[in-house]
């Protein structure tokens, strides 16, 4: 005890602990995400664009402005968020609960849609279905001599089939996830008390999960009324309209004042969405939690409709995963996506230019457009991936570390806040925030560097999750007990936070990395040529007639995704040492 | 010495730890024992310089390590003091040898002692035969054991512990606590040790500081607390089986304990008595000090038994020497000495 206070040189602590690290972080967060929705709105009411409020909402245009286009969205988002919430669900029980054949391969293959980008989903549409209503190729089914009708090839019904096949893996995932704490002894309880499949599946299955069947639905909606993809490559050639093409086409054609007015809206319906379904979902009481862990013993025995079932669940992913890429694939090598499987070339991919095809388009390994945008696409992955981990981390940090006050309540709430703006939406609202320049700091539209910070803000909901996940890894008392040995901030840093982290940040990163990379809506509108990247290329070629392009780059577009998230997966699961059990 | 000052910690307007001042010797073992949710974890935080106080000092050896007053305290490395987790903390990443070493190599201390001290604490806590295997390859009292051996091993002159047997089975707690005795003496490091469970307070303590809501209850050795329990808190949470209080309330000219007019003379018109179970007998037949009461559990204890029974939210448990004939559910007469131990009135303080 004698030495117990020796060289018990005190600090005064100045600050409340935290305040300064708080301050910075909401700051950063306030000028990342606030400032631009505070700044896009600012605009609409400017005296000379707050005409544009009444020209969309009451104006003599707002019927095909605002309403049709709303009618348009809102049909989109009821119709796909009930076919998701019906599909997943299904899809969830097959897997969870029964004894369906190859469960474990339909349960990655589930989650695999959502891999892969709308928009190449909707060009694989195309290649197999256009018909000849609006020139140009026509699909492979109508070059077989199939009369496909235009409301198979265009518009509304192949919108809702093609956004159903991409977000029914949402669905899939969060639905499974709520099954799987359905514990079977809460079923063996019910079948003892003497309760048969349907009254199990109404009486006890369905409550259980109904927040998760909620969440997923709401999710479902915003996703689909906010896709701009889907109905700009099936929908805008026939003029059906949503209200994110509607504010593409605004901001297109100069009239930013009615594209914002219609972002604003737009952000409004899907945000009320979200909301309403967070609300219907926390009203009640969470079940998940009360039972413990229980292995799931028997599963509901399917008999003599196991493989039929199967069959159904194998058509469902075949035509969301496999088929889409086969189709991209061949309609890459294919002159003629009439005939997808025949006098295939390489000419997309590395032909030089050569006049008499595609009017002198070189194959995109020679076409300096396209090995740009692959540059520009690629670092901007890499600098998001990086600026949004490193937000993240600081902002789960702050709020872990600090909890109470209402300074991490707002962090918190701020961070998440982009979830409820649709990406196209938010591109808009940073041309309104740095498009013009502000202050002493020059406009950034068509800079590297505006895609950058829009893409580290849009991503903020994902990378502070992530940045949770590694806190909770590391944090707390792990780096306590290290702090009360006398090591030093850095010492603490690289011998236990980092060793511990880096396999989740790393695996976090790449996420973000492929979030960026497949993104459409958020980048269509801060495009330039100088600036381009490889999402918008193949919308524009696709939009130009130029399938073979368009798919061409989604392939690549695909072949990055798919070995940047294999890698994270791996990250994520690969053996350490002291995780061996 | 080790003393703590009106010390007081508040979370926003919440009050965890309020007004507490204790002082121990040197080679104390005080336990801080309590509900959970009582303020413990956070008391024990402060006394190693995780938190800093709101108000009020931490006082090691007669030099101040913490003043919540003037905003000021020593980095927890700098307080020769070890804190064992509740969570015991290990770095997944370290096998045990690097665990226990990994502190030592932040001292600077040379290799060579470096390695004795190890190979020395892993012996003394008998887990050398673990050294090479990482945390998650050993069971939970083994982790316990590579925590407390990575927490001695800078040799600290306070030693504190969160509730470090709360995760083990029964069994291994009773032979943990033995162990921990022993490494107090071994150590002679003054202890802070924070337990929500009374018996571990009661078999190893030197010192016993009773905290509910934030407040200390009582501070005293284990034997005072049994013997002159301050409130009603302390009375009831202490002692196998606990005490039994029994609401008193002057009704006309006379008084109802547990519901029935028995001669008594308490000091105050409504109050607490409190009753030791071994006190207590069973009767056949009703008499002046009886209360019926429903018969619930019975259970052998050391060779006699321990009965308690049950009435419009009364317990009451006695200890005597034969099981009775009755069954559970049936009625039984509780006989209740001729005069109360303590008498403690309605805000629980202690009045006679
Ligand atoms: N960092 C914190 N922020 C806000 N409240 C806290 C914090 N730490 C503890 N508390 C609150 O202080 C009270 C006492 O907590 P604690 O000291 O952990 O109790 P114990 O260890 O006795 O179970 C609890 O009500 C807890 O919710
Ligand atoms: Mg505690």
């Amino acid at each position: 005890m004698a030495q117990a206070a020796m060289g018990g040189q005190g600090r005064r602590v100045l600050f409340q602990q935290g305040t300064v690290l708080k301050a910075v972080v909401l700051a950063l967060l306030v000028a990342l995400i606030v400032l631009p929705l505070i700044r896009t709105v600012m605009f609409t009411l400017h005296p000379d664009t707050v005409k544009a409020w009444s020209d969309v909402l009451t104006g003599r245009l707002s019927k095909n402005l605002f309403y049709k286009p709303l009618g348009n969205t809102l049909l989109i988002g009821v119709v796909v968020a009930t076919a998701c919430v019906l599909l997943g669900g299904f899809l969830a029980w097959l897997v969870v609960m029964t004894n369906v054949p190859f469960r474990k391969t339909i349960g990655v293959m589930a989650t695999l849609p959502f891999m892969i980008p709308s928009f190449a989903a909707a060009l694989a549409w195309g290649s197999l279905f256009r018909n000849d209503r609006v020139g140009g190729q026509v699909g492979w089914l109508q070059g077989l001599g199939l009369d496909i009708p235009d409301w198979l090839a265009w518009g509304m019904v192949p919108t809702l089939i093609v956004l159903t096949l991409h977000y029914f893996s949402l669905a899939f995932t969060i639905i499974a996830a709520a099954l799987a704490t359905v514990n079977s002894d809460l079923v063996e309880a019910a079948q003892i008390a003497g309760a048969k499949g349907r009254r199990i599946l109404m009486g006890i299955i369905l409550p259980v999960t109904t927040p998760a069947l909620v969440a997923a639905g709401s999710l479902c909606f915003a996703g689909a009324v906010s896709n701009f993809a889907t109905p700009a490559l099936l929908g805008l050639p026939v003029r059906m309209q949503t209200l994110s093409t509607r504010l593409f086409g605004m901001i297109e054609v100069g009239q930013v004042g009615r594209g914002y007015v219609i972002g604003i809206l737009l952000v409004l319906i899907s945000g009320a969405f979200l909301w309403a379904g967070n609300r219907i979902v926390s009203g009640r009481r969470s079940y998940a939690t009360i039972t413990g862990k229980g292995g799931r013993a028997k599963r509901f025995d399917l008999r003599g409709a196991r493989w039929p079932l199967c069959a159904v669940a194998a058509v469902v992913l075949l035509s969301s995963t496999v088929i889409p890429v086969i189709v991209l694939t061949a309609s890459s090598l294919a002159p003629s996506s009439a005939n997808l499987f025949s006098n295939w070339t390489l000419h997309y991919w590395m032909g030089q230019s050569d006049p008499s095809f595609a009017q002198g388009i070189p194959g995109i390994a020679y076409n300096e457009d396209i090995v740009r945008a692959l540059t520009v696409t690629l670092g901007l992955g890499l600098a998001v991936a990086f600026t949004g981990m490193f937000v993240g981390l600081l902002a789960s940090y702050t709020t872990a570390r600090f909890r109470e006050g209402w300074a991490s309540a707002a962090i918190t709430q701020i961070s998440f806040l982009p979830l409820l703006v649709p990406g196209i939406a938010f591109g808009a609202a940073y041309i309104a925030y740095l498009g013009a320049p502000i202050g002493p700091f020059p406009a950034l539209y068509g800079t590297f560097a505006l895609l950058v910070i829009a893409g580290t803000a849009y991503l903020l909901p994902f990378s502070v999750q992530t940045g949770r996940a590694v806190i909770q890894q590391v944090g707390g008392e792990l780096e306590e007990s290290a702090r009360i040995t006398g090591a030093s901030f850095g010492r603490r840093l690289f011998a236990i936070t980092v060793p511990l982290a880096i396999r989740g940040l790393a695996a976090g990163g790449i996420l973000i990395f492929v979030k960026i990379v497949r993104d459409l809506s958020l980048v269509v509108l801060l495009f330039t040529p100088t600036m381009p990247v490889l999402s918008v290329l193949a919308y524009r070629y696709a939009s130009e007639g130029f399938g073979q392009f368009a798919n061409a780059i989604t392939v690549v577009i695909l072949f990055i995704s798919i070995a940047a998230t294999l890698i994270a997966n791996r990250l994520q699961t690969k053996s350490q040492p002291w995780l061996q059990n | 010495m080790l003393e703590i000052r009106n010390l007081t910690k508040r979370f926003g307007d919440f009050e965890a730890v309020r007004d507490v001042s204790i002082s121990v010797p040197d080679g104390a073992f005080l336990v801080l024992l309590g509900p959970s949710g009582c303020g413990k974890t956070t008391l024990l935080r402060m006394l190693a310089g995780l938190e800093l106080p709101s108000a009020g000092q931490i006082v090691f050896d007669g030099k101040p390590v913490s003043d919540g007053d003037r905003n000021w305290t020593v980095d927890p490395a700098r307080r020769n003091s070890g804190l064992v987790f509740q969570s015991y903390a290990l770095w997944p990443h370290m096998s045990v040898r690097g665990n226990v070493d990994w502190p030592l190599k932040v001292m600077k201390m040379p290799k060579a002692d470096r390695t004795r001290r190890v190979a020395e604490v892993l012996k003394l806590l008998d887990i050398s035969q673990l050294a090479d295997r990482y945390p998650n390859e050993i069971s939970g009292g083994q982790q316990q054991r590579v925590a407390i051996a990575r927490t001695i091993a800078p040799k600290p002159s306070v030693l504190l512990f969160d509730e470090p047997l709360s995760n083990l089975d029964a069994k291994l707690r009773v032979e943990m606590r033995t162990e921990l005795m022993r490494l107090h003496r071994a150590t002679g490091a003054t202890t802070v040790y924070v337990t929500h469970d009374q018996i571990e307070a009661m078999t190893m303590a030197t010192h016993v500081a009773v905290m509910n809501h934030g407040r200390v209850q009582q501070f005293g050795t284990p034997a005072d607390l049994v013997d002159h329990p301050e409130t009603a808190f302390v009375a009831t949470f202490i002692g196998t089986p606990p005490n039994n209080m029994v609401p008193i309330v002057r009704n006309g000219t006379g008084y109802k304990v547990g519901g029935r007019y028995m001669p008594v003379t308490p000091p105050a018109d409504d109050c607490l008595a409190m009753y030791r179970a071994e006190a207590m007998t069973l009767s056949d037949s009703e008499g002046e000090t009886t209360l019926p009461m429903e018969l619930v559990e019975t259970s052998a204890i050391a060779g006699r038994m321990m009965v308690t029974g049950l009435r419009d939210g009364l317990r009451l448990t006695a200890i005597v020497e034969r099981a009775p004939e009755a069954r559970i559910g049936d009625t039984v007469q509780f006989c209740l000495p001729q005069r109360p131990d303590s008498w403690f009135g309605p805000d629980g303080e202690r009045i006679g």
